[in-house]
């Protein structure tokens, strides 16, 4: 076995578990009346906050994997250094949202909390889409 | 000599793999090497690319700046109109993740 194409094969495995959990957490989060105890809801956020930062590590380990193998970075141009900026720039606020809300939630009131996981939600989406046309137009 | 058979094995096998990456190749047939291209309309580049075990597609590069990406091993692309003086086209070979392996083809046309 190719220990490369293994190295890109596991960092995809993280890379993808990073993107349901962000997905798949505000999907959760926006679909719960907020009644819930907010004790779930929390639950939620540090699973979005671990698959933010999942999805970042595991970008930058594809990098990381190119560079050991060939001393080089991939070869990207035109809309997909756009999409992966985007990627990038959902990556990070995403992450600094769901820490936020770890940290200051409790003195949130309810519509706050639901503008945080929408927004949560569409910067999960925005990654998504952003990381299919990376795909295939790099 | 109990080490030294596993040692060999384990040196063949480096070496089969260095052998397997070598296979890995590209021909651009047209145009030729030093060829005067027209600078009044595109290009056509006629190419056919191995991929060999680490490669999966190519890219094309026209004077260092990427054009295209190819997922067709072999066949005919079009660059762009190229403004009239020399010009280097590159395809180089690139495994999944988009990084070039380092097997490459180029070529130096001239527009005009």
């Amino acid at each position: 076995m190719d220990a490369q194409n293994l190295g890109y094969a596991l960092t995809q495995v993280v890379h993808n578990l990073g993107a349901v959990s962000v997905t798949g957490g505000a999907a959760a989060a926006c679909g719960l009346k907020l009644a819930e105890p907010q004790a779930a809801q929390r639950s939620l956020a540090a699973l979005v906050l671990g698959g933010w930062a999942a999805q970042a590590a595991s970008g930058v380990c594809f990098g990381a994997i190119s560079y050991l193998g060939y001393g080089r970075l991939p070869d990207i141009h035109g809309i997909a250094v756009g999409a992966l900026v985007l990627k990038m720039v959902c990556a990070a606020a995403g992450f600094s949202v769901a820490a936020l809300y770890l940290a200051r939630e409790v003195g949130w009131s309810a519509p706050a909390r639901r503008r945080a996981w929408t927004a949560q939600l569409a910067l999960a989406l925005t990654a998504l889409a952003a990381a299919a046309v990376l795909r295939w137009f790099s | 000599m109990t080490v030294f058979k596993p040692l060999l094995l384990i040196c063949s096998l480096g070496l089969s793999g260095a052998v397997l990456a070598q296979d890995a190749s590209v021909t651009i047939s047209s145009p030729a090497d030093g060829a005067k291209v027209s600078a009044s309309a595109p290009t056509k580049v006629t190419y056919a690319v191995v991929p060999g075990p680490k490669g999966d597609h190519v890219h094309l590069y026209v004077d260092g700046g990427e054009a295209t990406v190819l997922r067709q091993l072999n066949g005919t692309t079009t660059v762009d109109t190229l403004k009239a003086g020399p010009h280097t086209l590159c395809i180089k070979v690139v495994d999944k993740a988009h990084t070039p392996i380092g097997v490459e083809k180029c070529i130096k046309v001239t527009a005009g």
